[in-house]
């Protein structure tokens, strides 16, 4: 049923259709919408789920850790410090091999205290071994989100359903919310490869010395291969109930581009609004949304923009002493290319302020105009008159 | 190695290739791995006292008490209280409760309302005509002589015939009870408590001569016992030292011929003296029957040395307390009595009661002075020339009060015990028999060591079952059974009711003893 939802309640819809078990997390700014529902839907009944509250994101992730490990279907949401002080569960939850989902809201982290978008918390996880799915609206992100649970538990890691704070987790869409049968038909119920069975006894996660641990992590590595063309069997899943799917990548308008703007998350829906105008002007522009980071589709990003002369990537996040880390990774998965095209790394929109449709034109000229980049990173956007005595 | 690669265990699970999903999961015991070699600190089960306890002049169990009534286990409960005082239904009605005020609760909420438990438990007792279930020592041939069936004696008397003596009570008054009896109003202390459990003492074959007019020497002349105790009860009136004080009435007085159920034609404005227990209970009394009485008192309100309790029920019956003042002369005129105030105002009533405390009588101070063979002990005497004689009660008690000489006469029934056996005197009858109590460690638990995190804030409650589960059972073990669920290494065993570490595998993480909500274990560092 189609109905006026912001982007929280989405994820929160598709937990319950998703008839989640266990449920643990503690509340942050921008999250908070997310579980508040999730705990009316526990307390009303509308899910049969245990919600564990805890006193900190270390507790919620190590209690779904826990619950997963007993064999059922888990959740938990976050957002920024609480990804933070999750981290060092992060590596234990898909060590452990654990097909757990969380809701990351894309928040800043301070100091300067900041609750708005930037892409830095969840892009600073990105070697714990979770699967991260970046979103651009809020039925993609209920769809992902029932997605999420099919993915981690045919490969047993867990995934990071990823949306944009306020711009996605506050803003209100109208989103189709389906119905339970059909859920059912695309998500049987969990059956865990790992779990706890009294009737045969067995200690889990135990020591694994230098001759043990090594494959353990090769295993890890090849299950995130399989990642890739595992996603697209279950969107292709999904896409026979409901009739939508959104790709790895997403490549729009991108056929005879000479330049492409790639950006992840609702900067992704500015661009196509930008690319089109550009278009009405004879501008040949495309724009490539990167929806998996996690395992990160070098294949299909180098494959996208083996035609590409420009590259024009926007990335709302820094890796200090780097640069905008899509464009780090986009820069290793051109490293094959015969044609390689130049790559422009923008940095903007951190901390919540607005990527508006001129600046993104602006993007677009400049990497135009300008036959190679000024630097390695462009902040766009600075005011340096703040920085005048 | 073999071994190792069994314990170590990694394999893949089905459905994905061992490629693909390969992790440590083992069908092994982890037995195998003894973490207790890991240890260098360990956990012992290491009860402790606790605050309530330790001011309770009885040294009563509480925590103990409060933890089995929590469970319903009243019967238990009451043989804990008569193991160290035959008087609960009694203490449950007049003690004045500084257990109460030492409860770690207090700073939490609000102390246990253990008062009202041990009136609960002393009732249940008389109700079910309960039959004492403690160990009682059988005779053992010596005879004591109790001077005086007040509180101290007859605890004395009780005391004395657990540990397997023959006791003589000799009461001068027609009944026994001594102040409970005489002195205490029957609104706070109803008549059938006192003679229940005066009762139950005699059940254990104590006998309590009334009537009697025997006398220290009369007793040692007669050559039949072995030791006397003197229970020297405040009972002669301190003199207030002023003109006409022969016009007022003994407080005591007074409120005996109330207990006797004699007339005293007292009505109209009585002035009453003093600032104590007996004030009020005077005062009390006075309203009931129909009097109105009107307290002077030397200091302020705040300094009366009555029970906070009783001074509120006065004020609240309607009973009028001047502070600051008091009489310097009683005259007669032709209406009453005319008492000059120190503030030289004057007041007219139509009788004075002075209840400004009382003495012990004076032969009895003077075996005080007996300066050989004297022993002193915190709540008694011993003098022992030829024939140990132990004086109790108010006479050299540091606190005069009703659990106080009870624990005067316990007391004196471990020194004339001790004197013949040689055992160490305590506080209390079971660790002075060498009961469990013994075991203890002698540190009070401070809320500081109790865990608050397994207790929520809860007001008083009526039901006594609530009521003590709001007790923490500082430093004692209530079977929560928290050391057994929260060991990681489930080194607890639980095993016909008691519970111990597996050293083999307790690596001394010390969880137990942090999640035990009540201090009742502890660390101990490995030799």
């Amino acid at each position: 049923m189609r109905q006026v939802l912001e982007g929280s309640h989405a994820v929160s819809e598709a937990v319950r259709l998703a008839k989640v078990q266990v449920v643990s997390a503690y509340p942050i700014t921008p999250q908070t919408h997310i579980m508040e529902a999730i705990a009316e839907f526990c307390a009303n009944g509308k899910m049969n789920a245990k919600f564990i509250c805890v006193e900190s994101e270390h507790s919620a992730m190590a209690s779904v850790i826990a619950a997963s490990a007993a064999g059922v279907r888990t959740f938990t949401a976050t957002s920024s410090h609480g990804l933070a002080l999750m981290h060092e569960l992060l590596h234990w939850a898909s060590g452990a091999r654990l097909p757990i989902v969380m809701a990351e809201v894309n928040r800043a982290l301070a100091p300067g205290w900041n609750i708005w978008m930037d892409q830095t918390d969840s892009l600073s996880q990105r070697d714990t071994g979770w699967i991260q799915l970046y979103c651009e609206d809020s039925q993609e992100v209920l769809d992902t989100t029932l997605c999420a649970f099919k993915l981690a538990e045919a490969i047993n890691l867990p995934v990071m359903v990823v949306l944009d704070a306020f711009f996605l987790s506050h803003t209100y869409e109208p989103v189709d919310v389906p119905e339970q049968n059909e859920v059912d038909k695309f998500l049987p119920p969990f059956l865990p490869r790992i779990n706890i069975d009294m009737s045969n006894p067995c200690s889990l996660y135990q020591m694994a010395p230098p001759n043990f641990y090594m494959e353990m992590r090769y295993s890890i590595f090849r299950a995130m291969e399989e990642t890739i063309s595992k996603f697209l069997e279950v969107e292709e899943d999904f896409y026979k109930v409901f009739g939508r799917k959104y790709g790895i990548l997403d490549s729009f308008q991108c056929d005879d581009a000479e330049i492409i703007i790639i950006a992840a998350g609702t900067t992704a829906s500015t661009c196509r609004q930008v690319v089109l105008d550009l278009r009405e002007t004879g501008e040949k522009v495309g724009l490539i949304k990167i929806k998996m980071f996690r395992p990160f589709p070098k294949k299909l990003i180098s494959d996208a923009l083996s035609n590409a002369k420009k590259i024009a990537v926007i990335d709302r996040n820094c890796s200090f002493g780097v640069g905008g880390i899509f464009a780090q990774e986009i820069k290793s998965a051109l490293y094959k290319n015969k044609n390689m095209p130049t790559v422009f790394g923008y940095i903007t929109g951190l901390g919540g302020r607005d990527v508006t449709p001129k600046m993104i034109e602006e993007i677009y000229f400049k990497t135009k105009e300008e036959h190679y980049p000024e630097k390695e990173s462009i902040w766009f956007g600075i005011n340096y008159e703040l920085f005048r005595n | 190695m073999l071994l190792q690669k069994q314990f170590f265990g990694h394999e893949s699970v089905m459905m994905l290739s061992k490629e693909l999903l390969y992790i440590s999961r083992s069908n092994i015991s982890t037995e195998i791995n003894k973490t207790g070699s890991w240890r260098f600190l360990t956990p012992i089960y290491q009860l402790k006292s606790s605050p309530c306890t330790e001011k309770c002049p009885l040294s009563q169990d509480i925590s103990r008490i409060e933890m089995l009534v929590s469970k319903g286990k009243f019967k238990e409960a009451i043989d804990l209280i008569l193991l160290e005082n035959p008087f609960p239904s009694v203490c449950g009605h007049v003690c004045f409760h500084t257990c109460e005020t030492a409860c770690n609760r207090k700073s939490f909420d609000e102390p246990v309302g253990i008062h009202s438990i041990e009136r609960f438990l002393g009732n249940i007792a008389i109700a079910e005509d309960y039959k004492l279930n403690i160990p009682i020592i059988s005779f053992n041939g010596k005879n004591i002589a109790i001077l005086g069936a007040g509180p101290s004696g007859l605890g004395a008397a009780y005391f004395m015939r657990i540990l397997g003596y023959n006791c003589d009570v000799f009461e001068i008054k027609k009944e026994p009870g001594g102040l409970l009896r005489w002195g205490i109003p029957a609104y706070r202390l109803p008549d059938l408590v006192l003679r229940k459990e005066i009762l139950r003492i005699e059940s254990l074959g104590v006998k309590i001569h009334c009537n009697s007019k025997e006398t220290v020497d009369s007793l040692k002349k007669s050559g039949k016992y072995d030791a006397i105790f003197i229970g020297c009860g405040y009972g002669k009136p301190v003199k207030m030292g002023i003109d006409g004080e022969d016009l007022a009435i003994d407080g005591l007085e007074f409120l005996y011929k109330i207990r006797n159920g004699e007339n005293t034609d007292i009505g109209g404005h009585v002035a009453v003296i003093g600032g104590g227990n007996s004030a009020i209970d005077v005062s009390r009394s006075l309203i009931r029957i129909g009097a109105t009485p009107i307290i002077f008192y030397r200091r302020r309100i705040e300094d009366m040395p009555a029970f906070k309790e009783e001074v509120e029920a006065a004020n609240v019956e309607g009973v009028e307390i001047r502070e600051l003042t008091k009489p310097i002369r009683i005259e007669k005129d032709s209406e009453g009595l005319v008492i000059t105030l120190n503030n030289n105002n004057t007041f007219k009533a139509q009788h004075v009661i002075k209840a400004i405390g009382n003495e012990a009588e004076n032969h009895w101070k003077l075996l005080l002075d007996s300066k050989e063979n004297f022993s002193k002990f915190s709540r008694t005497v011993l003098v022992n020339n030829h024939l140990p004689i132990v004086l109790g009660g108010d006479l050299v008690n540091p606190v005069k009060s009703v659990a106080d000489a009870i624990a005067s006469g316990k007391q004196a029934a471990m020194v004339l015990d001790s004197f013949f056996n040689h055992r160490e005197v305590t506080n209390s009858m079971d660790i002075y028999t060498g009961g469990d109590r013994k075991n203890r460690s002698k540190h009070i638990t401070s809320i500081e060591e109790i865990n608050l995190d397994y207790f929520e804030f809860s007001p008083r409650r009526d039901s006594e079952i609530e009521e003590a589960k709001r007790c923490f059972n500082c430093g004692i073990c209530n079977d929560c059974d928290n050391c057994r669920i929260f060991c990681p290494e489930i080194s607890v065993n639980f095993k016909d009711n008691k519970r111990s570490i597996n050293l083999d595998y307790c690596k001394g993480c010390g969880i137990c003893i942090t999640e035990c909500p009540r201090n009742a274990m502890g660390l101990r560092e490995e030799a």
